[in-house]
């Protein structure tokens, strides 16, 4: 089964509190279409390979290229196909977290 | 998204009730600042978002905060739009109908109360989406399949009550519903069917009250907010085979019509029979601009090429079989030979049994996929869709006609064909989808001109709509016109009653409480 088909529970405890687990809110929260077989992959992948990128790319975990803000921006802006996420979606403390987690370019 | 006040509601008052909310829920779930009315708009709104703009969001934790929100609403005289998870996309996402309602948003009640292997059935809160109850179904190994919609982001019970169709036996999802618990606008709450006698355990197993039986009553609704309901489910069938046929013409579809409502009405075929049309495969191959770089209508001509060049049928039958492997044989052969007096080819045959892999991309076997919004990139930028949707008799006859008919409307507006059919008994849900550029103005007001045509042309022809976006809700209402619009006055009877007030989402559906009544037909214009 592949891992999108199967996204691992969200972290216990306070959703507002600092400290999440970005990794893993990600996957739980973000998992529908951002990992492996999801929308958003299929649609990244194709940018990325378009761009002469290699298709792995098409993951935001593989990405070296995202900032913080700008993953930020994104959630809570929507971007081309992808719908603005709300703060019941992805409190802010989640996404400070999964904006840490994807945001390797600081 | 700036602050649009509901009607007569003072800055004072609505800001009074701000405190009052989050003196219930917590500062942090109650979401009132520009950006928080932005992420509560209509994502695929057809123009300004602003014409549907929530003041504020609440999000309750629990049923006692739902019931003590809604006495403050009560109270403070500031309407409530429930919805689950949101996103209702095509519809309106979370965006109210009437400006300054403030969305309740159910997201955190997101708990499985119940899972019952045997009896094939779950308890869920409306915050509870395909793939939390598909993953929570996979954790417990429980032998339960879901019937999930076409893009499956959404919430189990948000879709039921939507009147979401799906694609298994199970596909018709407000028929899935069973034994609800509704806050009702007064604040009181109540528990419909067997689940009005404390601690029945046939709650959400029998699926009639004692007296008239409320629960649909609460679908497409605005006579409460349901808190939690229960969903039956498929049990996990011993083998399934899908048969394949590509149709080659577009005319086929009435013959096919004729083929398989039978067989779907006498039993033999159990699922609902989604029939797409070529469109559907290519979204998912790249964008429109690849396969036709002009603005115009994609021409028939270019159409018939590309049928060739991608080896498609206009049409495609992915039909599902479901049980143990004798009987689903005996079925395929009875279904294989009524399909073959019209169409040579043979199927396509595709066995699964227990035990086997699932694909994830299988709808029709209750896997949850956001996929099918890619569609949104088919036209570039901020792609969007609405649905037109009428049903219509599942009849070859009736099925032409009204393809016919809207076929011809959009070809008038030089916009792309891109229709299905879904066989649900004895009718059809025929969706026409339409896609657009949020950013591209000169086609969102085409969108909109060709909306309220295919309205008011297909209500001409005798056919109506199940389910429409927050936009059109009052025409699509008006269209029903028995006896002087006499379900409207009935509902807006009961309504009125139960909700003086007009506390929960007033106009849902073009059902508004006399408290609004002067909002019918305004959509707000950004001021004017």
């Amino acid at each position: 089964m592949p891992p999108y088909m199967l996204r691992p529970v969200a972290p216990e405890g306070d959703r507002l509190k600092p400290g999440r687990d970005g990794k893993t809110v990600f996957e739980a929260q973000c998992g529908y279409c951002h990992l492996v077989g999801g929308m958003g992959t299929n649609l990244l992948t194709k940018q990325q390979m378009m761009a002469g990128n290699p298709p792995a790319k098409g993951l935001l975990s593989n990405r070296d290229d995202l900032t913080a803000d700008y993953v930020k921006a994104v959630v809570r802006m929507g971007k081309g196909a992808m719908p603005q996420q709300t703060k019941v979606d992805l409190t802010d403390a989640e996404l400070d977290a999964v904006a840490a987690y994807l945001g390797k370019a600081g | 998204m700036k602050l649009h006040l509901p009607p007569r509601v003072s800055p004072k008052q609505f800001q009074s009730a701000m405190t009052a909310f989050a003196g219930v829920v917590g500062k942090e779930w109650l979401m009132d600042t520009d950006a928080d009315r932005d992420a509560y708009a209509d994502t695929y709104a057809p123009g300004s978002t602003e014409e549907w703009p929530a003041s504020a969001a609440v999000a309750p934790a629990s049923v006692d905060e739902v019931r003590a929100i809604v006495r403050l609403a009560n109270e403070h005289k500031v309407p409530l739009w429930p919805v689950a998870r949101g996103k209702n996309l095509g519809y309106g996402t979370a965006a109210p109908r009437m400006e300054g309602t403030v969305v309740m948003d159910l997201g955190r009640m997101n708990k499985v109360l119940e899972l019952d292997h045997k009896l094939a059935y779950c308890v869920v809160e409306p915050g509870v989406g395909f793939f939390d109850l598909y993953d929570q179904i996979q954790r417990e190994k429980a032998p339960l399949w879901l019937s999930v919609p076409g893009n499956a982001w959404g919430s189990v019970l948000g879709n039921a009550l939507e009147h979401g169709i799906g694609y298994t036996s199970y596909g018709l999802h407000a028929r899935n519903l069973c034994g609800i618990e509704a806050v009702l606008p007064d604040g009181d709450l109540v528990r419909t069917g067997m689940g009005a006698m404390a601690g029945n355990p046939a709650f959400h197993l029998f699926p009639m009250s004692y007296g008239p039986t409320w629960d649909l009553a609460f679908s497409q609704s605005n006579l409460g907010i349901v808190t939690r309901a229960g969903v039956w489910l498929q049990p996990a069938p011993e083998t399934s085979l899908e048969i394949v046929w590509d149709i080659p013409k577009v005319e086929d579809i009435g013959w096919v019509i004729d083929t398989i409502t039978p067989l779907k009405i006498s039993g033999l075929i159990d699922q609902n029979v989604f029939i797409p049309s070529w469109l559907g495969k290519m979204v998912l191959k790249g964008q429109r601009k690849d396969f036709w770089d002009k603005p115009s209508a994609i021409p028939d001509w270019r159409v018939d090429e590309l049928l060739k060049e991608h080896k498609l049928g206009y049409w495609q039958v992915a039909l599902r079989l479901y049980g143990e492997e004798p009987v689903v044989k005996a079925r395929a052969e009875v279904v294989k030979a009524a399909m073959k007096r019209n169409l040579d080819a043979a199927p396509q045959e595709h066995w699964w049994r227990q035990g086997d892999p699932i694909g994830q991309y299988e709808t029709t076997m209750g896997v949850p996929s956001a996929v099918p919004l890619q569609m949104s990139d088919w036209i570039g930028g901020r792609g969007a869709h609405m649905g037109f949707s009428p049903v219509v008799p599942a009849t070859g006859k009736h099925v032409l006609d009204q393809m016919a008919l809207s076929r011809k409307i959009i070809a008038d507006f030089d916009v792309d064909f891109y229709a299905s059919f879904t066989i649900g008994g004895r009718f059809a849900n025929n969706v026409n989808m339409l896609m657009y550029d949020r950013d591209n103005a000169d086609e969102v007001a085409k969108m909109r001109k060709l909306f309220d045509a295919l309205i008011v042309q297909t209500a001409k022809a005798g056919y109506a709509e199940y389910r429409t976006h927050l936009g059109w809700m009052d025409p699509v209402m008006e269209t029903f016109d028995f006896n002087n619009h006499a379900l409207r006055r009935f509902d807006e009877k009961v309504k009125s009653a139960l909700d003086p007030n007009g506390i929960i989402a007033p106009g849902k559906q073009g059902v508004w409480p006399a408290a609004y009544a002067d909002k019918r037909g305004s959509a707000y214009k950004g001021g004017n």
